[in-house]
């Protein structure tokens, strides 16, 4: 850790009283943060916390609805990255645009490529330019190297030296505040450690860095001080020396659920209210109709990060996935019904062994997959909705030569609009007229009817209003009373604990654990998440 | 249909049926082939056209004049002559319009002389029509694989080897083979030649994983180079023909009711299929739904793969089939042929509303896209323009149809 000394304290960074809403959703509510110079300072929280949002807020990439950022005393344009950029405000993200098809020197020197006296690249000029950001950092990269051959982790250091540059704009403050937002998502175990390594030399030399994280481990490997974030409300600040674990997870989660059957035994919990708010009682467990597991999921693996994971799942029986983004839900969904074919292991269905690699044969097994983005994944937005409900089935109710059967899919598809009650002009509008929530409904009833066995369902309630949620928690609640064995990834950990018999919390692509009866509390679900490979440094 | 169907159809009533049939796809079309009818009809202007009319004893002719005075054939009129009956077996054919008239070998053989439109002339409409059928052949399949997001630039070269093969199968038949052999020899050849070439086409692009530009063009130079070299080894002539009587006039150039149309039904045949295969069966959705959201498909369980392979398969065998209707027609085959037609076949399936983008497109609307193109070369010759413009205008139709697809699309997009 860092020591932190007297000239150390001097605060920096100030955002003050900041405010950010997206539509319908409060990203952020009146949050007020102070850094220290040379400090390395986390904003953490749970998915949707906000965290991420102020780190954008602060390096002028998001406009906040009000409230101040000032770097020493001085206060910036709300949402200009080029303000923030000139007062020494550095961003290093995921989604920062990168040319994987050039060379690690013009991607650094794309905003201003060194000329002979030609006019033609000034190709050494490039290199000896792109060595004296880059190998400060890192020695054993070839900036002559195409970006896209080097491995992540040494892209993410590019991106790092890229972020320092000041020459990238003229007149702009050498760099004094470089935010991280979740720069180790996509890094393996080492590289981490070399980031990590990387961002305490940093600070060293006295940057200031905003460190945006939910990991654990690398909280107390590399940060003096951390800030949590719920619900997009500032919590607490504390020095990472004084605070425990289990605290920073008790701050992240709040009080409120916090006794260990606290989502039954307290009324106002959240939890308890989004389960009324579906079945209208407190009645917490499906009826299991049978022993005999419906789905059973052996030792999957996969090079998209899956290391053996193993789940049953009963009739009428939900089971519930926890973890953080990135933890292996969604590509565990995806490897069980045949998406990725990279994945190994065995998957059997009703008691029968399933191909695996082929979503057909899934299908034909009875089993449904609501996968978590309706646009890229789910909708066909150039069909009607009824055909974008029947396209699994089209062949089954299809007579000769595959000629459509029009009276089999309108009944089927009447059925569905009727059982899910979706708002549409006619049945053969496109989706695209409808609102996210009635898309959700569109895709979840291609796949809820009495055919399905099994439904795995990736964030079914994403990015849709409450009383559409109440309404998809109602069917959920339906299927499973029908028998259907459901397997449910959710970020919300309230939506996890109402709908879930039981919960298992993924980190780092397998278990860590599995949650029944009165251990399922956002506490447990939270420590299990973070829960993530030992971080040396520690 | 649902309650919902019938409760819209009733808020609509005859007011949603005038909308629904303007809405429609292809009505576009539509109105563009009837503006370029009645301007070529109008400003086209007219031409002297000769007719002979065989006249045996039993028939009789009469020449009228301005006045509606009949005369006797032979003894000809002072004032101009309005029209000309002519009556065989009690059957009357009649001349009008502007009509000159000379009896020659007494009147058994009388030449007449119309003054007719240039455009709105049943031969010159069946001979659009006829060419627009090759084309359009083909862009019923480039349709489908256009939905797919895909492209077929070798549709030309399988057109000319399917072409030269099945030549080279009748030629070797010889002139005197039954009809029925014949045209079903000439319809195995070139089908399978061209269902061979899309399969390698289809098994290439899914299996490779490379772009179905690039496979497709590499198909378009080493088919072309096989049509040339085929030939020349076994004949050493570029051009084959002598092909059994009952292939061509026997079937593909039968005249019936003084017109060649059996190339037109054939198009409307694939017309009507390609719509009903489109619409109307499981695979032409699955069609529909990989090109608009591949992904998806997968996750629907699509077979994608097996789609797209039936989809550029079906596409080779038909642009075999518009070889056969071309070498039927034509009485012979030459190893030039189908040059540059991929821009033509393409370029009518994207007039006809197939979006490159893939998910959109229509059967119907590429056989009226390829009958615009034809419009649009006929419309050279009644002004009597440079056939090399007949590139420009076809090149700038394309940008043309695919700039208003995507302002189509940002407009339904809000």
């Amino acid at each position: 850790m860092t020591e932190t000394g007297d000239a150390r304290d001097v605060i920096l960074l100030t955002a003050s009283g900041i405010s950010k809403r997206f539509g319908s959703t409060q990203a952020l509510a009146d949050v007020s943060v102070s850094f220290r110079r040379g400090e390395v300072h986390a904003l953490m929280g749970e998915n949707g916390a906000g965290k991420s949002t102020l780190g954008k807020v602060i390096a002028g990439l998001h406009k906040q609805d009000s409230g101040e950022v000032s770097i020493n005393g001085s206060v910036l344009r709300p949402g200009s990255i080029d303000d923030a950029f000139a007062a020494g405000i550095r961003i290093v993200h995921q989604e920062l645009a990168q040319c994987p098809n050039l060379t690690v020197a013009e991607n650094l020197c794309l905003h201003n490529l060194p000329r002979t006296r030609w006019g033609t690249v000034d190709r050494a000029a490039m290199a000896e330019r792109a060595a004296r950001l880059v190998h400060p950092i890192e020695p054993s990269i070839d900036v002559e190297a195409e970006l896209g051959s080097l491995s992540p982790g040494h892209r993410q250091i590019c991106q790092i030296a890229a972020s320092l540059d000041d020459e990238a704009k003229p007149g702009a403050e050498a760099a004094r505040v470089v935010v991280f937002d979740e720069p180790t998502s996509s890094l393996s175990v080492s590289e981490t450690d070399r980031l990590l390594e990387i961002i305490r030399g940093l600070a060293r030399d006295g940057l200031t860095i905003v460190y945006v994280s939910h990991r654990m481990g690398e909280i107390f490997a590399v940060c003096d001080r951390v800030s949590v974030l719920r619900d997009g409300r500032f919590v607490q600040t504390s020095t990472v020396a004084d605070i425990s674990e289990a605290d920073l997870v008790e701050q992240m989660i709040g009080r409120r659920l916090e006794t260990p059957a606290g989502r039954l035994r307290s009324p106002g919990g959240e939890a308890a209210a989004l389960r009324s708010l579906a079945t209208g009682d407190q009645q917490v467990s499906h009826q299991i109709k049978s022993d005999e597991p419906s789905l059973v999921v052996r030792d999957i693996r996969s090079p998209r990060k899956l290391t053996g994971v193993s789940v049953s799942v009963k009739p009428g029986e939900v089971v519930g996935i926890g973890g953080l983004v990135g933890s292996g839900r969604s590509e565990l969904l995806d490897a069980i019904f045949g998406i990725d074919k990279q994945a190994t292991g065995v998957v059997s269905v009703g008691g029968r062994v399933v191909k695996t690699g082929q979503p057909r044969a899934m299908i034909a097994a009875r089993v449904g997959y609501v996968p978590e983005d309706r646009r890229l994944q789910g909708l066909f937005f150039d069909l009607g909705i009824d055909e974008n409900t029947v396209m699994p089935y089209m062949a089954d109710l299809a007579g000769i030569g595959g000629v459509r059967s029009g009276s089999g899919e309108s009944a089927l598809v009447a059925d569905r609009l009727e059982a899910f009650q979706i708002k549409a002009a006619s049945p053969r509008a496109h989706p695209g007229s409808l609102s996210g929530g009635n898309q959700q409904k569109v895709l979840i009833a291609r796949w809820m009817h009495d055919r399905s066995q099994v439904l795995l369902l990736d964030e079914p309630t994403r990015g849709i209003d409450v009383g559409t949620k109440a309404e998809i928690y109602r069917l959920i609640h339906a299927a499973a009373d029908r028998g259907v064995a459901i397997l449910l990834v959710s970020s919300e950990m309230p939506e996890l604990l109402a709908l879930s018999d039981r919960v298992l919390v993924m980190a780092d692509g397998r278990i860590t654990g599995e949650l029944t009866g009165d251990e399922m509390t956002q506490k447990n679900i939270l420590t299990l998440a973070t829960n993530e490979l030992a971080v040396t440094g520690q | 249909m649902s309650s919902h169907g019938s409760r819209t159809g009733q808020q609509n009533g005859s007011h949603g049926l005038i909308r629904r049939i303007f809405s429609v796809q292809e009505s576009g079309l539509v109105i563009v082939i009837a503006v370029m009818v009645i301007a070529l009809t109008l400003l086209g202007g007219t031409k002297p056209k000769t007719r002979i009319v065989e006249i045996d004893s039993a028939a009789s002719i009469t020449v009228f004049d301005e006045a509606g005075e009949g005369h006797v054939a032979g003894t000809l009129p002072d004032r101009s002559i309005s029209r000309i009956e002519v009556t065989v077996d009690g059957q009357t054919t009649i001349y009008a319009g502007s009509v000159g008239y000379r009896a020659s070998g007494g009147v058994r053989r009388v030449t007449i002389q119309e003054t007719v439109n240039k455009f709105l002339d049943l031969d010159n409409i069946v001979l659009v029509l006829k060419d627009a059928s090759f084309i359009a052949v083909m862009a019923v399949g480039m349709t489908a694989v256009i939905i797919l997001a895909g492209i077929d630039l070798s549709v030309g070269s399988i057109y000319a080897l399917a072409g030269v093969l099945g030549a080279m199968a009748l030629h070797e038949l010889g002139p005197g083979t039954n009809g029925f052999v014949a045209v079903l020899a000439g319809l195995g050849v070139c089908g399978l030649v061209g269902l061979i070439c899309g399969l390698a086409n289809g098994a290439m692009v899914v299996g490779l994983r490379v772009h179905p530009f690039v496979i497709t063009l590499g198909m378009m130079a080493a088919l072309r180079g096989l049509t040339i070299i085929i030939p020349q080894q076994v004949y050493g002539e570029q051009s084959i023909a002598g092909f059994p009587e009952g292939f061509t006039r026997g079937f593909f150039k039968a005249e019936i009711a003084g017109v060649y149309p059996v190339p037109v039904i054939i198009m409307a045949i694939v017309a009507i299929g390609g719509w009903f295969v489109l619409s109307r069966t499981v695979i032409g959705r699955r069609v529909f739904a990989i090109g608009g959201n591949e992904t998806a498909a997968g996750y629907a369980g699509i077979p994608v793969g097996r789609v797209k392979i039936i989809v550029y398969t079906v596409m080779g065998a038909l642009a075999g089939l518009s070889a056969c209707m071309s070498i039927g027609y034509y009485g012979s085959a030459e190893t030039g042929a189908g040059n540059a037609y991929e821009l033509r076949v393409i370029a009518a399936a994207v007039i006809g509303g197939a979006s490159l983008m893939g998910g959109r497109g229509s059967a119907l609307g590429a056989v009226l896209g390829a009958v615009i193109i034809e419009l649009i070369g006929n419309a050279m010759i009644i002004f009597d323009i440079d056939q090399s413009w007949n590139q420009v205008v076809m090149g700038a139709a394309i940008v043309v149809a695919v700039v208003v697809d995507q302002a189509k699309r940002r407009l339904s997009a809000r």
